[in-house]
């Protein structure tokens, strides 16, 4: 555990089960874990080791069946799926291992998404200069069919960013890139984690990539173990 | 074979796909749209047609001057029909000390086989019945008042005595100008024995007979293969009604024209549906193509994934069209009662080649693109993008719309208007959508949040929003057409019968009563007269050659010319006449010459400049056609289908015909002036009017029906079109709700997108309705000075708005709610 900085994330307890054909399925079994403001955080594990589903916890994207979650000291398991999206909006980003870009939408009004949700007048504006931090300013009027996968992640990158989360919550963000494009994606997600303050919580299997990570758990059969 | 099994596998595989069950659902809806109006729109058809076998009495019959001979009547009971005979002639009836000239029906016990026989007793009751009784007479009113005598009271005609039995109210007519003065119904045994229709007399001896449709339909090929006897014709539906024939032809067009919109509808959704279910394919055919199959594999198998989807679904299509008429009919039935109800097959199944033809002329671009898919796109899925967008394959669509067009409308002039209005529509709408999402682009930034998401999600999305726009502009066209437009056109075609319409006409007038007749009328309050010459002759040759020799495809070439014609003619045109061709007569020209109606001219295949050779009366006249007219037979003045010119057919020996208009109540003053002129015919035309207003009611009212179901598949076929985008929306929703866009926000930018785009496509409808109504009121209904109105078209445009808002939002239900945690679970 990081000393000192307040806990952006605190999971207390957390369990996740859902009824399959063949009975009732543990995915999560009680989890606990802090992430602090401003660190980077990863969480390993192999494929069906629950990751995802903690992830989408963590980010309010569903609720746990058992424990509690707490984002910027909001507990999350007693928000309704409204104020749950509210509060994603305000502080959280993401980025997929997919990239998740609208394909009838250019890279820049992908990347105004967020900002057209807030209101922001400024949508545009700040999704040019979002744009020119991830070295995409020359592509702003593309779609997504005509760039590279390392391009697309890219304007993900600029979408998760764009409206200054609180949390970035990334899921195999180099899953789908090769390996110097996913190097290159990576060191513009920390350099921009760092730039801004914002906490990262990255899932992945790639132990290199999680290397990179502050701090690292791994996820076994729904039991969160710390890394070294 | 081992392609087609791989086919059937895939689609088994495949048929959880909603693109897969849209496309079932769209052939299926196509086929039952097409099948249920085509089937209803032929039963109504039917019962236009049974409609004017009311008025003849029976559905088909042959008249002559002499007794029909026994083997017609022997011909119709081996094909099962119903016979009735009847005769008609002129006599003298005496009551006491006055006499009056009546028209006679005599008719056997049958009588009538078709329509209503409806005649007031001594009570004053109204009862239906057949022919009177031996020994007894029906008279009209006007009988009766000019031989002054009651129901009960005895009446002579043809020397024979005759209780008047009742009086004639309605009965089944058959509304040319042959009635003569005023009427009655005998007993047909009682003529015989009279003597009345022995030889010599003046009697026209009708044999008519009804039953079903492919019975009559077999009648009349025996009866058209066989010779008539002298003087002989056949009385068809189509034929007796030349007046009210527009009618049936603005009938004919309109529910053509609702089946052909419903499948215009179909032929949008589907090629909605294919686009979706392409897109799906690409990366599983690229993969294919990638493993190595080629492209004609590739090609067959989406072939045959199409065939053995397409087959039973059209299967299915036209057992629920056949059902569904069914059920319709029961409904609708009541409008034309005594109609026989079998349910016609074909319509559904000419429906299902119809629906198969739409699907493949729509579905067929996309999958062959799909076929186009490189290998290489296995890698890069943008290079299966890089395929020709615009190519010959789009002309499929469009060459199926047009023979479609074609085959329904059954002219090439209302083939060509819905055409070029459907293009024009496609143009428009796709113009003033680009306009308005531009200004809603620039209008957005400033509004709510949820306001500007729906805008931009249309603005962003412009050429797919364009698209829609434009294909639901088209539908909401057709169905404002149809649903505004219609019965106002219907309405301004009944309002074409005002009330001084001509309601009098008088036969046999001579040249030397003209001027007093003339005066008689004004005195008695009639107005509104016109006169024509009228000679009565026979068309025996056409540049020389014998008319009996020449051969004609329009069957009816051959029963006019058996028939006794009248000739007319005029120095100036007479209204409600249009020379379309040639010019009209000269003063004096040096030859005879003739204006010949269109329809004439279409049935004798004339030129100008052919000649025409009449007999009348002792001796012959060969006329040159010198122009061809096009005639408004609905506006119920004295019209011709033939006129001469005046400094030649004068010498022809004529009577007068006239037209006038006598107010109700005035009917006596005439009865007494008509016993001044014993030699005349006065034919009260207000019944055979109100048999027309009837008519066009029922029509009005069959017309709603079937537009009935046509709008139900159009909102169909626009649901499955909003469909479409119904993947999209849900990934796109999981996405906003993901980054955190609340529901409630979801759901009004989706109520503004669709909502704007339902006033884009009701704007333009209204636009196109409005000027494709005025246009098919001008150049297919012929209804003058037709404009519809403009508020019920703007309520219609806030409605589509409203419908199309209200549909986008039931379509978009489960898409706002999306659960965010599928966006991870697509990974």
């Amino acid at each position: 555990m990081s000393g000192g900085s307040r806990p952006v994330l605190e999971v207390r307890d957390v369990s996740k089960s859902v009824n399959g054909p063949e009975g009732r399925l543990d995915i999560l079994t009680n989890v606990a874990m802090q992430v602090n403001t401003g660190e980077s955080f990863a969480i390993v594990g192999a494929s069906g080791s629950g990751k995802t589903t903690l992830l989408g916890l963590l980010a309010g994207l569903d609720t746990p069946t058992q424990g509690s979650i707490q984002l910027d000291g909001h507990a999350l398991e007693q928000l309704d799926e409204e104020a749950r999206a509210d509060l994603r909006r305000r502080l959280v980003g993401f980025v997929f291992q997919s990239f998740h870009l609208l394909p009838a939408l250019t890279a820049e009004q992908n990347v105004m998404l967020p900002l057209e949700l807030e209101g922001n007048p400024a949508a545009r504006d700040k999704a040019r200069e979002a744009l020119e931090a991830v070295g995409l300013s020359a592509r702003r009027k593309h779609y997504p069919a005509q760039l590279s996968g390392g391009e697309q992640q890219r304007v993900a990158i600029a979408r998760a960013f764009v409206h200054g989360p609180r949390v970035l919550f990334a899921d195999e963000p180099t899953g789908n890139l090769d390996r110097r494009t996913g190097r290159h994606v990576c060191d513009l997600l920390f350099a921009l984690n760092r730039d801004h303050g914002t906490t990262l919580v990255l899932v992945t299997h790639d132990v290199q990539l999680a290397e990179r990570c502050i701090r690292r758990v791994e996820l076994e059969e729904g039991r969160l173990e710390p890394l070294a | 074979m081992k392609i087609l099994l791989l086919a059937l596998r895939s689609l088994r595989r495949e048929w959880h796909l909603p693109e897969l069950r849209t496309l079932a659902a769209s052939l299926v809806l196509a086929v039952v749209a097409l099948g249920v109006v085509a089937t209803l729109a032929a039963r109504m058809e039917h019962g236009v047609l049974a409609s004017a076998a009311e008025l003849i009495g029976g559905d088909l019959g042959i008249s002559a001057p002499q007794s029909i001979p026994d083997t017609f009547a022997t011909a119709g009971r081996e094909r099962a029909l119903a016979i009735t005979r009847t005769a008609g002639f002129p006599s003298v009836a005496f009551a006491q000390q006055q006499s009056q000239l009546l028209d006679v029906l005599a008719a056997d016990a049958a009588y009538p086989l078709r329509g209503t026989l409806l005649v007031r007793d001594a009570r004053g009751r109204q009862i239906v019945s057949h022919a009177p009784a031996a020994g007894t007479v029906f008279l009209d009113h006007r009988a009766l008042v000019a031989l002054n005598r009651h129901i009960g009271d005895a009446v002579q005609v043809g020397g024979r005595d005759l209780r008047i039995a009742g009086e004639l109210v309605q009965e089944p007519d058959g509304g040319e100008l042959v009635a003569m003065a005023p009427r009655a119904l005998m007993n047909l045994g009682d003529a015989e024995q009279a003597g009345l229709l022995g030889v010599g007399s003046r009697a026209r001896h009708t044999l008519l007979l009804a039953g079903e449709p492919a019975d009559v339909r077999s009648w009349r090929t025996w009866a058209q293969s066989t010779a008539l006897p002298q003087g002989g014709e056949l009385i068809t539906p189509e034929q007796t009604q030349e007046r009210m024939r527009s009618a049936f032809d603005r009938a004919g067009a309109f529910l053509r024209l609702t089946a052909l919109l419903s499948a215009l509808l179909s032929g949008v959704a589907i090629a909605l549906a294919s686009q979706r279910y392409a897109r799906r394919k690409t990366s599983e055919v690229s993969l294919l193509r990638a493993l190595g199959t080629s492209r004609g594999r590739v090609l067959g198998l989406l072939l045959g994934t199409l065939g053995g989807l397409a087959l039973p679904a059209a299967l299915l299509g036209i057992v629920l069209a056949l059902a569904l008429s069914q059920g319709a009919w029961m409904f609708a039935s009541q409008l034309f009662a005594g109609v026989p109800t079998t349910l016609p097959i074909l319509p559904s199944l000419a429906a299902a080649g119809m629906g198969i033809a739409v699907l493949v002329g729509f579905a067929l671009p996309p999958l062959v693109r799909l076929a186009d898919v490189p290998p290489v796109a296995v890698f890069r899925a943008s290079l299966a993008r890089r395929i020709r967008r615009f190519d010959a394959l789009y002309l499929i669509p469009a060459v199926v719309a047009l023979a479609l067009i074609w085959n329904l409308s059954g002219s090439a002039t209302l083939a060509g208007i819905l055409a070029v209005s459907l293009l024009g529509v496609a143009v428009v709408a796709a113009l003033l959508a680009a306009l308005l999402l531009w200004v809603a682009r620039r209008v957005a930034p400033g509004g709510h949040p949820a306001l500007r998401l729906g805008m931009a999600a249309l603005a962003r999305r412009r050429g797919l929003s364009i698209v829609q726009a434009t294909a639901l502009s088209m539908g909401l066209t057709a169905l404002l057409l149809l649903a505004v437009v219609a019965p106002a056109l219907l309405d301004g075609w009944r309002r074409e019968l005002p009330s001084d319409t001509p309601n009098w006409f008088v036969l046999n007038l001579q040249d030397d009563q003209r001027n007093d007749f003339k005066q008689a009328l004004a005195h008695i309050g009639a107005n509104q007269l016109n006169m024509m010459p009228l000679a009565v002759g026979k068309l025996t040759a056409i540049n020389g050659q014998p008319i009996d020799r020449m051969t004609f495809k329009d069957e009816r070439a051959k029963d006019w010319s058996d028939r006794q014609l009248r000739l007319s003619w005029a120095q100036d045109l007479p209204p409600s006449n249009t020379v379309i061709a040639g010019r009209w007569f000269a003063p004096n020209p040096s030859e005879p010459e003739v204006s010949v109606d269109t329809m004439w001219r279409d049935m004798y295949g004339l030129k100008l400049g052919d000649t025409m050779r009449f007999d009348v009366g002792e001796g012959q006249v060969d006329a040159r056609v010198a122009s061809f007219r096009r005639v408004d037979w609905s506006s119920f003045r004295v019209n011709f289908f033939l006129l001469m010119d005046p400094t030649h057919a004068d010498a022809l020996p004529h009577t007068w015909l006239a037209s006038f208009y006598l107010p109700k109540g005035n009917a006596e003053a005439l009865a007494g002036l008509s016993r001044n002129y014993p030699n005349l015919s006065l034919v009260d035309v207000d019944a055979l009017l109100d048999r027309v207003r009837e008519i066009v009611q029922r029509v009005t009212g069959a017309v709603r029906w079937v537009l009935g179901f046509s709008l139900l598949a159009g909102a169909l076929v626009l649901a499955a079109a909003l469909a479409t985008s119904g993947q999209e929306r849900r990934h796109e929703a999981a996405l906003l709700r993901t980054l955190g866009a609340r529901r409630g926000l979801l759901r009004v930018a989706a109520a503004c997108e669709f909502a704007l785009l339902g006033l884009i496509a009701g704007m333009t409808a209204a636009l196109g309705a409005t000027i494709g109504g005025w246009w098919l009121g001008r150049s297919v209904f012929h209804i003058k000075d037709f404009m519809p109105q403009a508020w019920p078209l703007a309520l219609a445009a806030l409605a589509a708005a409203i419908v199309v808002m209200l549909l986008g939002l039931a379509g978009t239900r489960k898409v706002t709610h999306t659960p965010p945690m599928r966006l991870l679970r697509a990974e």
